[in-house]
């Protein structure tokens, strides 16, 4: 008898959760060219990638573009808005930050489920901080909750509070707040039973597809080994992603995406239309697309130079040599790296290497992070004659016989530059540079070695480390505060041209503590000072020499509406919000 | 004859460990390892990195490792692959079915082909035919697998640019919206993505293979027997193709075993530029990410087949010719 009371309880317990109604996030028009009118249901994006698959245990996942990070989509308590950069609540409703500001309360969006109809609670963000940061289970993102070592702990206050706490203020904690939850129904259980080998034996790619969990837009139908990737809408997001007319997102029934590892066969299948979004990158794919399109032979838009893509290419001295004092001495001296810089054909390499699209670089921010850049920072432009002057003032004014400048001891001005070998853009690069040194009288021997030697020389440390100069790349970084946090910092695993372990100049010292102000920094516009300062010295410094970057140029067949418009077109937020996409024809 | 397949299959052992031994210590003597990449990852911290080390066991010395994944192979466990956190027979096994699509029907029209070229070649040697087949032959023997098939890209398109109509896909195995077809479907699905693939595989290999078939006939026609079965008043086919040719194709017998191995080892870069998913493109990842057990594993499996496969060739070879046996 009380049993039966007991589940009539509970079965009006279930009856009123599901009748509360969700409260929508509404997605807001100007995050798209379409029109609320011209908007189409159904239907099936297909995209393309290079790497393939190799989990869909979103705690084991490591490559970009992972299945479960495209399943959950911009889940999270916050995400960002395109068009201003600014954090905005998501799948929490509002937040509060506690006047030392180091605690942030979030308030959960009440009517949140899973694809498997189970509500997405505190719990749920609680369960899956705590199994990132397991180490054993060697989650990609487990250095993310950690500011200096110090831990930053997420706790529940109840089903539909969260309270995450910092070490530290933290520029980037909206950044970590942004994790996507994954379900503790799922991963909980067996995490308790079996611990870190239980979680990384789940969800392998032979695992069956309805058994995966999504939190976001879609949930996985199918998954053929090396060929392609069948996401299907989930429907229970749309409860509570509207468009601005109250229609439940995405509009799209499903996202294929095919895995295609040459991109040749990337770019022959979009030509032939079987694939609809594509990014080409170099001059020719670029070409090919655009002729196909100007003939008639393929309905599709290409934005070339939307914007430059958020990555590096630049070369660094080894400012540690103790067994050869004179080169040490001189990759020590920011005249010598003025020098170079001078040296350095910025617009050759665009023209030559990317085809006339690309953009020169002067800084360690990335050219597409534009309210990053310091518009009034020193360029040292390519300028052989100044780069002369300045070698001549560091006292190499003779040339020998076969035209090197020497110095009035007779030493060489001679110096090794390596980059690694098959990377066809970055030996392009490094022969350009070898030629303009060469017109002055710098002799530099160019040897292209494979990428892991490349890569242990590079962040090799100690007062003598095995090269001269090095020509490679970075990518990654943020929006909030786009300097690295293991580059700049003295002690940083890739603070390249300086691994003795402490810092050498005084400039170092100064880029160092403005790091770690502007890290802490909560205001942007004091936080963004700070980065123009960070700029400023970098250039009067130049620690590494900065050079240019390919642009990106979305293209997309014109069965598709729903792109960004051109304003946030760019490699940043992409070409379109998929939830926002729709098939036209 | 059994004291002769006792003494083959005991060959095998020592092989076996040379070999492996060999491949793991060449794998390992590529500079850097599976985490080398991640080390310029601007987000994780360098202990990350020696602690993941630390857990794929690649801080131990290379002669560890080895005899740890021996014993793993004793229990018929290949190892785990890094990048896909699984069993690395669970994660090669899809791909070498999906290569087989390619493999076995190309190496039948092989044979298909090439033999009876090699049959014309001998029997009408330079003629206008024998010429021709031969020019083609080389052909396709001389212009890399990889680009053939990017011209076959370059053609496909042409026609769809020309018509409207695709002939055939220009990569992939299946299409958009296979996984709701019905079976029947998918299989057409599948053949109609197979033909391009497989000529072009097998354009590569028709050039050896048929020369080899008309060398051993022109051999064979200037046998005497074949001189007297002609005296004898035998029509020209039935020379050709009951004497002659009976005893021209025991050679290929032994090439019989050599197809084992080939069955997983993929038809190469025509898998890469055709985007099929078979075990190249794979391997080549696992190779670039330095996946060490998937390419030990993957060679292991490589290397069993091809010690059987000979084991089989010289069998059936000793069983052929009784000389072999007594060497």
């Amino acid at each position: 008898m009380r049993k039966t009371a007991f589940w009539l309880m509970a079965a009006a317990g279930v009856l009123g959760a599901s009748l509360a109604q969700a409260q929508a996030f509404v997605w807001p028009q100007k995050w798209t060219t379409a029109k609320l009118s011209e908007v189409k249901r159904g239907g099936t994006l297909r995209g393309s990638t290079i790497s393939d698959y190799r989990t869909f245990n979103p705690f084991l996942a490591a490559e970009s573009g992972n299945i479960p990070s495209v399943m959950c989509g911009p889940g999270g308590l916050v995400r960002r808005d395109p068009t201003t950069g600014e954090w905005i609540p998501y799948m929490a409703e509002s937040w509060t930050i506690s006047p030392n500001k180091l605690d942030i309360t979030f308030k959960i969006r009440k009517g949140l489920k899973f694809s498997d109809g189970r509500p997405i609670t505190a719990d749920d963000w609680v369960t899956t901080w705590r199994i990132h940061t397991d180490k054993a289970v060697g989650s990609n993102s487990y250095d993310s909750f950690f500011i200096d070592g110090k831990p930053i702990v997420v706790r529940k206050i109840d089903d539909y509070t969260l309270r995450i706490s910092y070490p530290k203020t933290d520029a980037e904690a909206f950044a970590v707040a942004s994790y996507c939850p994954w379900p503790a129904h799922v991963f909980g259980p067996v995490y308790q039973k079996e611990g870190a080998e239980g979680i990384k034996k789940m969800w392998t790619l032979s695992e069956k597809p309805e058994n995966i969990v999504s939190p976001g837009p879609w949930v996985l139908e199918s998954y053929t080994p090396g060929e392609r990737v069948v996401l299907r809408r989930n429907p229970n997001f749309g409860e509570w992603n509207k468009d601005e007319a109250g229609n439940p997102l995405p509009y799209l029934d499903r996202y294929e995406i095919r895995i295609v590892k040459d991109t040749n066969a990337q770019l022959a299948a979009f030509l032939a239309g079987e694939i609809d979004v594509y990014a080409p990158s170099t001059v020719d794919q670029i070409s090919q697309v655009r002729q196909a399109i100007q003939q008639g032979r393929l309905d599709a838009t290409i934005k070339v130079n939307a914007s430059p893509v958020a990555s590096s290419q630049f070369i660094v001295f080894n400012w540690n040599k103790a067994s050869d004092p004179f080169k040490q001495a001189l990759f020590r001296s920011d005249k010598f790296r003025k020098a170079m810089s001078h040296l350095i054909n910025r617009q050759a390499v665009i023209d030559l290497v990317y085809g006339g699209l690309g953009t020169p670089m002067y800084t360690s921010v990335y050219p597409v992070l534009t309210q990053w850049i310091n518009p009034k920072v020193p360029k040292y432009e390519y300028d052989p004659k100044q780069a002369a002057k300045l070698l001549s003032e560091l006292g190499f004014t003779r040339k020998d016989r076969e035209g090197y400048l020497v110095d009035s001891r007779g030493r060489r001005l001679e110096f090794t530059l390596a980059t690694n070998a098959g990377n066809a853009q970055r030996e392009q690069m490094a022969k350009l540079f070898v030629d303009e040194a060469k017109k002055v009288g710098v002799k530099v021997n160019f040897t292209p070695i494979d990428f892991n030697t490349l890569v242990g020389q590079l962040l090799s440390s100690g007062p003598d480390r095995p090269f001269d100069a090095i020509l490679i790349g970075l990518s990654g970084g943020g929006l909030d505060w786009p300097f690295g946090s293991n580059v700049v910092p003295c002690k940083g695993n890739l603070h390249m041209w300086n691994k003795s372990g402490q810092c050498l100049d005084p400039r170092e010292t100064q880029l160092d503590a403005l790091y770690s102000r502007g890290r802490t920094e909560l205001d942007f516009k004091k936080r963004q000072q700070i980065g123009y300062q960070m700029q400023e010295i970098e250039a009067q410094l130049l620690p590494v020499l900065y050079i240019a970057g390919p642009n990106y140029h979305p293209a997309w067949n014109n069965r598709l509406g729903g792109e960004h418009p051109d304003a946030i077109l760019s490699s940043i937020w992409g070409q379109r919000e998929l939830e926002l996409t729709f098939i036209k024809k | 004859m059994t004291q002769y397949i006792l003494r083959r299959v005991l060959y095998l052992i020592p092989t076996f460990f040379g070999a492996t031994f060999l491949a793991f210590l060449i794998i390992q003597l590529a500079p850097g390892d599976y985490l080398t990449q991640m080390e310029l990852d601007p987000k994780v911290t360098p202990e990350t990195i020696a602690r993941l080390r630390s857990q794929f066991g690649l801080d131990q010395p290379i002669y560890v490792q080895y005899l740890l994944w021996m014993n793993n192979l004793f229990h018929l466990n290949l190892g785990y692959s890094f990048s896909y956190q699984a069993p690395v027979l669970e994660v090669i096994w899809p791909r070498v079915v999906n290569s087989m699509w390619i493999v076995i029907p190309s190496t039948l029209l092989l044979y298909l082909v090439a033999i009876p070229i090699g049959v014309y070649g001998a029997v009408r040697p330079y003629s206008f035919g024998d010429k021709l087949f031969s020019f083609l032959a080389y052909v396709g023997l001389s212009v890399p697998s990889f680009f053939l098939a990017l011209i076959a890209i370059y053609v496909l398109l042409q026609i769809k640019f020309k018509t409207g109509v695709l002939l055939f896909p220009v990569g992939g195995m299946t299409s958009s919206g296979f996984e709701q077809m019905g079976r029947l479907e998918q299989i057409k699905d599948i053949l109609w993505h197979l033909v391009v693939p497989v000529l072009l595989a097998t354009a590569n290999d028709i050039a050896g293979l048929s020369r080899l078939m008309r060398g051993q006939m022109m051999e064979v026609l200037g046998q005497d027997y074949i001189r007297t079965a002609r005296a004898k008043g035998l029509s020209e086919r039935v020379v050709i193709y009951k004497h002659a040719f009976r005893n021209a194709v025991i050679p290929f017998v032994a090439t019989l075993g050599g197809l084992l191995p080939s069955l997983i080892s993929g038809a190469g870069f025509i898998e890469v530029v055709m985007a099929w998913p078979g075990i190249t493109p794979f391997f080549l990842d696992a190779i670039a990410n330095q996946d060490l057990y998937v390419i030990a594993g993957f060679l292991t499996v490589g290397l069993v087949l091809l010690l059987l496969g000979n084991l089989l060739s010289d069998l059936l070879l000793a069983w052929v010719d009784p000389r072999i046996r007594y060497f």
